[in-house]
């Protein structure tokens, strides 16, 4: 019997182990499902503009910008942030990434008011305090926006997009990340689990 | 036959598994250098003469400091260091496709008499570059009516006027309005307008054109 | 056909933005779909309890890496005009170590701290601060970077090219190694799941 309902609903076994997050928040999809539409995404990204997705970059022109109104001559003589800025042509921001990450955001919205996802919570483990967790992200965020930079892309842009063109960086990306996360993970268990 | 009934995951799995065995056996999967053109059409394209660009018209543009197309000429570096038309990048034919032009980039191709800028138009237009467009005559006709006007011979007041406003269009390009019987039809003394190239005049300087990023 | 549609011109640069945005919007949607507005799934794929995060991933990198390999072969679209990015290989490697780190312990990444902020987790709201201030940092500290930022280049190049193998073959064992990731994913689940709770879901 193999319905799509049946398929899309989280097995049993794993829904005896759920906190009570939300009454009515309904489950997620299939991971492979959601996946395969991730992929035809990515695919009509390819397909109509020859090009894949990509996060970092659009926070990358954000802050060029926003350095450039805060410290604009120090900032021109940076070449990473002027990188992003462009020749002055054209409006940093009238960037395809940074439109794509506005449409992320609406999509998950979307996403979340359907499935009764949106509230305002805090993701974190029983043993620690919420407090710590927000410090926590944040540091996670500033660790991430650094090496995303170092390796010029983060997940969605190099290990989806260079994955799936199979470039040789992006794959040794992947791996380095997975190795990455799980060999810190046990330093932070206490956030998690 | 006793029914195989398969859950949603295992048959993903399964048109999965199969394309990428097939995959094995495909060839590959660049185009490469081949390409397929409708020859009918471009047949009827070069009828209708609408991929000129006459020589006017690109003085013209020069002159206004238009920065909506790119000049290409297609000769030798040795030709084009001689003397070149003011803004022309030099792309010699046969480097033309690793030159990263792009398709919605208009391209303006030039050559001497226009032989090799057509046939470049060709190779772009099959490539489907259809924003490329050929300077009628090539570079003779350039010299002919822009750098070194002559006046017609018994010319109507219309056409002296013209003529005038043709000595001020050489005058810019450096070249010599002929007068006399004398033919000092030369490129080797051109004084070069200064004008702003499109490849120096990018303030980024990592990039020569306005390339859009399109990493992550 | 001529795809990719935007390099040949169909075009222009105001509707690619456009395009971005719901190119974008169908990204968050799928991410939220996978329950990826989660730090506490998405970390638990460094716990083994709940591998979501390399089923999404993987799923979605081998189908646009097969649909993208058929419709060339096919000569719908022009494989060579879509943008690869340049290999680093070792400011690469270090990036994705250091990313990974970022990963376990913020819990998210661009992509999906955005959807996260955007369902109201308010970790997520913090952690896009925190990509900000890495980049400024970043962006500070480059000048001393610049060398080992663009340290071992190695072009845009792709693992068929590097090995020397036909794509399609490539094509064929990146499927065959992300079918038996899932097999083995679904095992480590079963064996891990019942003995820690309350993480993911």
């Amino acid at each position: 019997m193999s319905t799509l309902s049946e398929a899309i609903e989280v097995n049993e076994v794993e829904e005896q182990t759920l906190p009570k997050v939300e009454q009515n928040a309904q489950p997620f999809w299939n991971p492979y499902l959601a996946g395969t539409g991730l992929g035809l995404v990515l695919l009509a990204a390819f397909v109509i503009m020859g090009r894949g997705l990509g996060a970092s970059g659009a926070f990358s022109s954000l802050v060029s910008v926003g350095m450039q109104a805060v410290a604009p001559e120090h900032t021109s003589a940076n070449g990473f942030f002027t990188e992003y800025l462009g020749d002055g042509t054209h409006n940093p921001l009238k960037d395809w990434l940074v439109f794509e990450v506005i449409g992320v955001i609406v999509g998950g919205f979307i996403s979340g008011i359907l499935a009764h996802r949106v509230k305002g919570s805090i993701e974190k483990g029983p043993r620690i305090s919420s407090g710590r967790r927000l410090l926590l992200a944040f540091l996670g965020g500033g660790i991430m926006g650094f090496g995303a930079k170092l390796a010029r892309g983060c997940t969605s842009g190099q290990a989806l997009t260079g994955g799936a063109l199979l470039g040789v960086g992006s794959w040794a990306f992947m791996l380095a990340v997975f190795a990455g996360g799980y060999a810190v993970a046990y330093f932070f268990r206490r956030q998690w689990t | 036959m006793k029914k195989i009934q398969l859950s949603l995951n295992q048959k993903l799995a399964l048109i999965l598994g199969i394309l990428g065995f097939l995959a094995a056996f495909a060839g590959s999967p660049y185009t490469g250098n081949t390409a397929t053109m409708n020859v009918k059409e471009l047949a009827l394209l070069v009828e209708k003469q609408t991929d000129h660009v006459s020589v006017e018209e690109l003085a013209d543009w020069i002159i206004k400091g238009r920065a909506d197309h790119r000049l290409i000429d297609v000769r030798s570096v040795k030709e084009y260091e001689e003397y070149y038309i003011p803004t022309a990048e030099n792309i010699p034919v046969a480097s033309l496709f690793d030159a990263g032009l792009q398709r919605n980039e208009k391209l303006i191709l030039y050559s001497e008499g226009g032989i090799h800028a057509a046939q470049a138009w060709f190779l772009l237009k099959a490539q489907r570059y259809n924003n490329s467009y050929i300077l009628k005559d090539g570079l003779a006709e350039w010299k002919d009516r822009i750098l070194f006007p002559s006046p017609a011979e018994n010319a109507s007041p219309e056409e002296r006027s013209a003529f005038e406003k043709r000595k001020t269009v050489s005058a810019f390009f450096g070249g010599t309005p002929q007068t006399g019987t004398a033919d000092t039809k030369t490129t080797a003394q051109i004084a070069m307008p200064k004008l702003d190239m499109p490849s120096a005049s990018a303030a980024s300087g990592s990039a020569p054109k306005k390339k859009k990023k399109e990493g992550c | 056909m001529n795809a990719p549609f935007f390099k040949f011109g169909y075009f222009g640069e105001e509707t690619s933005l456009i395009v971005a945005f719901i190119i974008g919007i169908g990204f968050g949607f799928f991410l939220e779909r996978a329950g990826f507005g989660s730090g506490r799934k998405l970390a638990a794929q460094f716990y083994l309890t709940d591998l979501t995060v390399f089923k999404v991933m993987f799923t979605a990198i081998v189908t646009a890496m097969v649909g993208l390999f058929w419709l060339s072969v096919f000569g719908i679209v022009d494989l060579s005009l879509v943008y690869v990015s340049q290999t680093y290989l070792v400011p690469q490697i270090v990036g994705g170590l250091i990313l990974g780190v970022g990963f376990v312990v913020g819990g998210y990444c661009p992509g999906t701290s955005c959807v996260a902020a955007s369902t109201g987790k308010y970790d997520g709201m913090m952690y896009l601060v925190g990509i900000i201030t890495g980049i400024v940092v970043f962006g500070e500290a480059f000048p001393l970077l610049k060398d080992f930022y663009s340290a071992t280049p190695m072009g845009k190049i792709t693992i068929p090219e590097l090995v020397g193998v036909s794509y399609g073959l490539v094509v064929f064992l990146a499927i065959l190694m992300a079918l038996g990731g899932f097999v083995g994913a679904e095992w480590v689940e079963k064996k891990f799941a019942t003995k820690v709770k309350g993480v993911g879901q």
